[in-house]
């Protein structure tokens, strides 16, 4: 008997992985491609036409292979991703449409921050991925969390009823609008996370807490605030995101007040840019500046011992411009030293939340050595900093998880910005 | 003899620019052209819009003939060939030679304007099959179709489907000696894919290249326009070969970009081919006893700070009868010529 000859690996099943395992054998990486295919023996450019038929999608076929892109992306920084590369497998014959690279842009923009051709992934990821939605090409993660949003008005998929939950008990007052019946100064636009995730509710009673020594007049809209819809739209779900912005507008249009106080920047967002266009126009402001603005009224007595950093949000950073706000506040912290990371500001490194990613780690983890997040934390303990501080909604859950994950625990706190200023204000931060 | 007359060799455009301004700036001019017609290469050549703006280019070689034709002070002598040159600055005679007769012509100064050769592929790149292959053309052979409004696969006279141009034909390369870079074929190349996309709007262009040379306004004007509205596909990674196959021709080369193998049929292959000093350029130098680059374009005395003016004096080339040149540059140094041309004869005390 002669020694068996036939082949191990169907050439034909087999494509490029990234991660692939033959006979046990763990082989990732790119040597794996010799069981692949290489040889391009056409050029279907018809699917990018399909992306660069789009409203909104035009720009993807302005490509010209200068990589700067690649330089900045967070999620090659971990991977093997960003503009350039996807438009070259578009050119190759991609079906952008059911592939995974749809879905691995966070949108945290800096892609387009330094694109000489302003090719715009936050127009063409959420053209494309309403395509995709469309089609029914959607990781069930996100599925489920589209489902919950849509029936529960948050993605979390919590009773819209215990919105109020983080209030009970709390040594301050947070009075819900519609119980007002009255005009009020500041109407909080809370969100999700602040008010359901156990450590969002943490900051969310701290920041009340600090607007009450403020004496500022605000009041939340309680169980019916939904969630803002922004990361939907970027994820594609723009049906979702139009029923979620009529519903909170009718909402908002109920009530009279001068600010609208988002905790989050994807909420600010979606205020500032989306939600004007639909007949919502605000004084939207994000919190960080709201207090930024009331530093001196802050009465900062007690010491902050520590050295901190600050992650930017990349919807409140780069995408809207406001740098200075949170750390001005970290600067006035009495006793902390701060200390920026490598990556700040307009070249912040993105968390891995946006544009869907807070429900896509999932999808991530099959073609990424690591979260972003991880990727985030390393560096912030990099400084030698023992704080990072945040101010995303998004964040604290992404960074403790990451802290846990890369073995900092003990090393490197995640603290909200309304956490840090209540303990310099002799306030509780529980 | 002293002479207050500019002798213009060769009526392309940049000679016809030259002679026009010569006789504006008051100089007698004679306008030499070896061919039957003026024009030069966009004419003989069968040029169909220019580069960079898209115009027609017989209707701006008509403009261009035109205001030398209604020149009094121009005498313009067709099917003339220039046989020797004696004399010096201010002072030249001229030999020249048509229908087998002669005569001499007395010039203070002489402007060489013999401009180039399209590099002929079918000589070196032998890779390319140019000559074997009926469905690989140059660049030239292409804009003669798209000038003739139908631009087909040569061999079966059908659309293509698909059209690929391979650049860097003959230029950028030690083998054949041509070094330098042809400046001008990714330009022509690009608008040659852009009218391909307008007269066959179902044909997929590609554009093989090692770096899109598209200097200035080519960049905006031709480059961005070709990729972003008319959708023509650049890939970086030049095509090795060209293998005939079922009736198309598979190029086959590397997609440096994506790091792999490539091998795509095609339909038509275009080769962007260089440019070389023409034969006139080479005659006329050995005429004129002006020195020449390795590469056989004519040398001029200082370097970048004047392009036009040679070793000898009295004699100035212009356009690219001195190294590779877009028409821009051409009109630019034609002016340049025409300038100190006259100006030496003003300098020499005769009379304009």
């Amino acid at each position: 008997m002669g020694r068996d000859v036939s082949p191990k690996v169907d050439p034909s099943a087999v494509m490029e992985h990234e991660t692939y395992e033959l006979e046990g054998v763990d082989i990732s990486g790119h040597w794996n491609r010799m069981f692949e295919q290489r040889v391009i023996f056409d050029y279907d450019v018809a699917q990018l036409d399909r992306v660069t038929d789009l409203a909104g999608g035009e720009s993807m076929g302005w490509c010209y292979q200068c990589s700067q892109c690649i330089g900045v992306c967070p999620v090659d920084h971990v991977g093997d991703y960003g503009p350039r590369k996807i438009f070259r497998k578009l050119q190759v014959g991609m079906d952008f449409f059911q592939s995974d690279d749809l879905w691995l842009c966070t949108t945290c923009g800096n892609c387009l921050r330094v694109c000489p051709k302003e090719v715009d992934m936050l127009k063409i990821m959420p053209a494309a991925r309403k395509e995709a939605v469309l089609e029914g090409h959607v990781p069930a993660e996100l599925q489920d969390v589209f489902e919950k949003t849509a029936r529960y008005g948050n993605p979390l998929g919590k009773n819209p009823k215990r919105r109020v939950a983080w209030t009970k008990g709390l040594d301050v007052e947070v009075p819900i609008i519609a119980d007002l019946d009255r005009k009020v100064d500041v109407l909080w636009w809370v969100s999700d996370y602040p008010s359901y995730h156990p450590r969002g509710m943490e900051a969310s009673r701290s920041l009340a807490r600090v607007l009450t020594k403020l004496g500022i007049d605000f009041a939340i809209l309680g169980a019916e605030e939904r969630h803002d819809g922004d990361s939907m739209l970027r994820a594609g779900e723009e049906g979702l995101f139009e029923m979620l912005a009529e519903q909170n507008i009718e909402t908002l249009n109920k009530y009279e007040f001068d600010v609208l106080l988002t905790t989050d920047p994807h909420a600010f967002n979606a205020f500032l840019h989306e939600y004007p266009q639909r007949g919502g126009t605000y004084n939207v402001m994000h919190y960080s500046r709201f207090l930024a603005d009331r530093i001196d009224d802050l009465g900062l007595s007690e010491e902050v011992l520590g050295t901190v950093t600050f992650h930017d949000p990349c919807y409140l950073g780069r995408q809207n411009g406001e740098y200075d706000a949170p750390r001005d506040l970290i600067e006035a912290l009495p006793g902390a030293e701060f200390v920026e990371m490598w990556r700040n500001k307009e070249n912040g490194y993105c968390c891995g939340g946006g544009g869907g990613g807070m429900w896509l780690d999932g999808k991530a983890a099959e073609h990424q050595t690591m979260r972003l997040s991880e990727k985030r934390v390393i560096e912030a303990v990099e400084t030698g900093a023992d704080t990072l501080c945040v101010v995303c909604p998004y964040e604290v859950s992404r960074f403790e998880d990451a802290v846990k994950s890369t073995n900092n625990d003990g090393a490197l706190e995640v603290r909200d910005i309304s956490e840090l200023l209540a303990a310099a204000m002799g306030l509780p931060t529980d | 003899m002293p002479s207050n007359r500019v002798v213009v060799i060769g009526a392309g455009p940049t000679g016809l620019e030259a002679a026009r301004l010569a006789a504006e700036l008051g100089s007698p001019v004679t306008l030499i052209e070896k061919k039957d017609v003026p024009g030069g290469m966009p004419i003989h050549a069968d040029y169909a819009a220019l580069t960079h703006h898209f115009r027609d280019a017989s209707e701006a070689m008509a403009e261009m003939i035109d205001a030398v034709t209604s020149n009094d002070l121009i005498d313009i002598r067709t099917g003339t060939e220039v046989t020797a040159v004696d004399g010096e600055a201010g002072a030249f005679t001229v030999g020249l030679a048509a229908n087998g007769s002669s005569e001499s012509v007395d010039a203070g100064a002489i402007i060489l304007a013999t401009g180039f050769q399209h590099f002929d592929p079918g000589r070196e790149t032998q890779q390319y099959q140019y000559y074997e292959l009926p469905d690989v053309v140059t660049i030239a052979d292409a804009e003669k179709m798209i000038k003739s409004g139908s631009f087909v696969t040569p061999s079966t006279g059908k659309t293509p489907e698909r059209v690929a141009f391979i650049q860097c034909v003959g230029s950028r390369d030690r083998q054949i000696g041509n070094e330098y870079c042809s400046k001008v074929c990714c330009g022509i190349s690009s608008k040659q894919a852009i009218e391909i996309r307008q007269m066959v709007p179902d044909a997929r262009v590609f554009i093989f290249y090692i770096d899109m040379r598209m200097y200035g306004y080519w960049e905006n004007e031709i480059y961005w326009p070709a990729q972003e509205e008319h959708k023509v596909n650049y890939i970086k990674g030049i095509i090795t070969e060209i293998l005939p196959k079922g009736g198309r021709l598979v190029v086959r080369g590397e997609d440096t970009t994506m790091g792999r193998p490539m091998e795509v049929e095609m339909d038509v292959v275009i080769l962007a081919v260089g440019m070389e000093p023409s034969e006139g350029t080479t005659a006329m130098s050995g005429i004129l006893n002006l020195p020449t680059n390795k590469y056989g374009f004519v040398e001029t005395a200082h370097d970048i700070l004047d392009t036009v003016t040679t070793t000898v004096p009295g004699i100035f080339a212009a356009g690219a009868a001195v190294g590779p040149a877009d028409l821009d540059d051409s009109i630019a140094s034609a002016g340049a010529a025409a300038a100190k041309a006259v100006s030496l004869i003003r300098s020499a005390g005769v009379p304009v």
